[in-house]
């Protein structure tokens, strides 16, 4: 029930396919608390130590998938991954993320998971481990379905590259204090590509990337130079983002105010929720290129 | 096997249990080997504040929290949500902190579980315990485990907390009652009477050495060296805290990047248009004698239905964990064609997402609606102007 390595691990999950993995348990508790599972079985991945540390291969790092949030955000991690660690320092409050791990966060692929913007924007590949061997598929196929984990699949590990430029994760949430994201963007420079990678959170099922969006940014930035870009440019950018990823507020038709009473109805909250974006985006792209 | 049963009985009738009976078969009847579905039972030990406690016959999916009060007799830890967001349920799992109602029991089988049972010292309070009962931290009292627990875990980790850090450091612990002052002043009051309590042990340490080395006739070089060491601005603990300060709580020490404090950017850092100032009320309930059937005006906020806009002022803007609440925005009813993607069948990994297209780009997200709604070509903020 507590395997000691990854391919133990696998092994129990092919001998009892019932058998549900549980990292940090923070979502999955809260599924069974909730009466919405019952597992027959558990595989804790807690004490595979492999899992629980990162390394270096070839210009990418190999993250664990048992990394816990606590320990991403820590400086050491935050040099290298900047844009992940923030995102794992504002995932929960200490309780939640002293438990919950990066892998439990991919699998789970909630629309607001903090760590998966990030993941999109760095084109992070992930290693499943599964009877037959591993396979390294991209985060964004696995996210979006196009390439699903299969039975009996575990998540091993995650390959992030190492751009040795500023990253930036920003998140907006309903409320001080920790909470799940309204919306949030991460965005990563990449100067060997000169390119701007950004990816915006939470605001539909899977993150999404606003690929025209990043074009024409990084056709504004003055790469040899201090990377500088004009404010009109960045604020520009943020619209564009906005507009990519948030769908049209509806203009007419719709009533608006909401059944509970809320002020404004959908259409209201697409504008708001287009304004959000736009300012994360904005100061996204200001920070890194600060 | 009966005893399977006997427990069994007993998990179904406690109030508080989420595991007792199962929904989907109304009054089915328990039988020996398993739960109610024949989910698998088992015995394990836990080491709860340092001593073994044997549990016998448990369904694997019971939480830490659960098992503690029902099953080992440690009301201590309390259940407010279950679900990981009140921090009423806190302990230390192998010195780290954690919600226990979100750690499988069994998956804690060889952990080092500490309670709030295990703060008190031959049935006294601790130093934080008694300080949150003096600084008026206590009203209700549910929260007060759970918060001991986390001031514990912080001062452990950091000697003298910012009062940024305590807030922080709080940030998952609700109270209903109070407003978190009596709790921050707790904070600092342990801080304080600890770092006393070390620099008078080191000045009697420190006088010890000095009688000894009177004895023993040493040099002045060394004693020079101690008196050093005294100095309250080089004690350890200043360092540790610093050390610490982005170790734990992140986003004041950012490596690389200059960032100030008040700049940083997670929490609340966009203003948003109709952001308002309420009141967790997911938690109303998370106590059965304590729910409030009608939502409650505050004294500080108004109303909790005609939630005001307003930000209290500042004054009023107490401890960190005051929640203002965003109605959510739905942005799937502008026409986003919510239904033609349910989230059901959408992006969970093991299915494929309804009209995928074959062999996209590493990285890109090509998804089916991405065609109409992120059409930046017709986009009339194009911002071309702008290159
Ligand atoms: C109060 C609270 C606040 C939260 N706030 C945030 C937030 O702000 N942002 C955010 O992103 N998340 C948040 N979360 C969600 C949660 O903490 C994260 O998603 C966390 O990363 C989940 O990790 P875990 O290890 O606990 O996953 P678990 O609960 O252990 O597992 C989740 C799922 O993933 C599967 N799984 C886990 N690891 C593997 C693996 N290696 N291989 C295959 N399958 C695996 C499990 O079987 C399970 O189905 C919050 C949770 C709580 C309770
Ligand atoms: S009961 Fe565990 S956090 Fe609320
Ligand atoms: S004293 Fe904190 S909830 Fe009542």
């Amino acid at each position: 029930m507590l395997p000691a390595s990854l391919d133990e691990a696998v092994t129990a999950l092919a001998a009892s396919p019932a058998a549900v993995p549980v990292a940090g348990g923070t979502d999955l508790m809260g599924a069974v608390n909730a009466g919405l599972l019952r597992p027959m079985a558990l595989i804790g991945l807690g004490r595979i130590n492999e899992l629980r540390g990162w390394q270096y291969q070839d210009g990418t790092a190999q993250l664990g998938a048992g990394l816990t949030h606590a320990r991403m955000g820590r400086p050491d991690f935050a040099a290298l991954m900047p844009a992940l660690a923030e995102a794992a320092r504002s995932a929960g409050p200490p309780q939640v993320r002293n438990a919950g791990t990066l892998g439990g966060n991919i699998v789970t692929a909630d629309p607001a998971g903090d760590t998966l913007p990030v993941l999109a924007a760095l084109e992070a590949t992930v290693t499943l481990v599964g009877p037959e061997g591993g396979r390294e598929v991209p985060v964004s196929h696995l996210l979006t379905g196009l390439d699903p984990m299969r039975g009996g699949e575990l998540l091993g590990y995650v390959r992030v590259p190492l751009l040795h430029a500023p990253q930036v994760f920003l998140k907006a949430t309903g409320r001080t204090g920790p909470s799940r994201a309204v919306a949030s963007v991460a965005l990563v420079l990449d100067p060997g590509r000169r390119a701007v990678r950004c990816a915006v959170g939470a605001v539909a099922p899977v993150p999404l990337r606003p690929l025209e969006a990043e074009q024409w940014v990084s056709g504004c930035i003055d790469w040899d130079g201090d990377r500088a870009i004009d404010p009109a440019a960045a604020a520009a950018f943020g619209e564009y983002v906005a507009a990519a990823c948030v769908p049209e507020p509806q203009p007419a038709g719709l009533p608006d105010s909401q059944p509970d009473g809320m002020e404004g109805g959908p259409a209201a909250a697409a504008a708001r929720l287009r304004r959000t974006v736009s300012v994360l985006a904005r100061r996204a792209l200001g920070r890194a290129l600060k | 096997m009966t005893d399977a049963v006997t427990t069994n009985a007993v998990t179904s009738n406690a109030v508080t249990s989420p595991y007792g009976t199962d929904p989907q078969e109304p009054g089915s009847e328990l039988s020996g080997f398993g739960g109610a579905d024949g989910s698998p039972r088992v015995s394990y030990l836990l080491r709860v504040n340092g001593v073994d406690r044997p549990v016998n016959g448990a369904w694997i999916g019971e939480s830490l929290l659960y098992v503690l009060r029902e099953r080992l007799g440690l009301a201590g830890a309390k259940g407010g949500c279950d679900q990981g967001e009140c921090g009423a349920c806190s302990v230390q799992l192998d010195g780290q902190l954690t919600a226990a109602c979100l750690v499988p029991a069994a998956l804690a089988a060889d952990s080092e579980i500490r309670t709030v049972e295990g703060l008190a010292a031959d049935g006294s309070a601790s130093d934080v315990q008694r300080a949150l009962a003096e600084s008026g931290a206590v009203q209700c009292g549910y929260c007060i485990p759970g918060m001991a627990m986390a001031v514990h875990d912080l001062l452990e980790r950091n000697h003298q907390p910012t009062e940024l850090q305590a807030r922080e450091a709080l940030c998952g612990n609700l109270c209903r009652c109070t407003g978190y002052q009596g709790a921050l002043a707790a904070i600092e009051k342990v801080a304080q009477s600890r770092a006393e309590a070390a620099e008078a042990a080191e000045a009697a340490a420190e006088a010890a050495a000095e009688a000894a080395d009177a004895a023993d006739a040493a040099g002045p070089g060394e004693q020079a060296e101690t008196a050093d060491a005294a100095d309250p601005d080089s004690l350890a603990d200043d360092s540790l805290a610093d050390d610490l300060a982005g170790e734990q709580f992140g986003r004041d020490e950012y490596p690389g990047d200059g960032y100030p404090v008040d700049e940083y950017p997670v929490y609340s850092d966009v203003e948003i248009p109709g952001q308002q100032q309420g009141e967790a009320q997911h938690i109303d309930h998370h106590h059965p004698d304590h729910h409030h059937p009608e939502p409650q005006a505050d004294p500080l906020f108004g109303p909790m239905d005609g939630l005001n806009t307003e930000q209290p002022p500042a004054e009023q803007q107490y401890a960190y964990p005051v929640y203002a609440q965003q109605p959510q925005p739905e942005p799937y009813q502008a026409g986003f064609q919510p239904q033609a993607y349910p989230q059901a069948e959408y992006p969970l990994p093991g299915t494929q997402p309804p009209g995928a297209p074959e062999g996209a780009e590493p990285g890109v997200y090509v998804l089916p609606h991405q065609g109409t709604h992120q059409g930046t070509h017709q986009n009339t903020h194009a911002p071309e102007a702008g290159a």
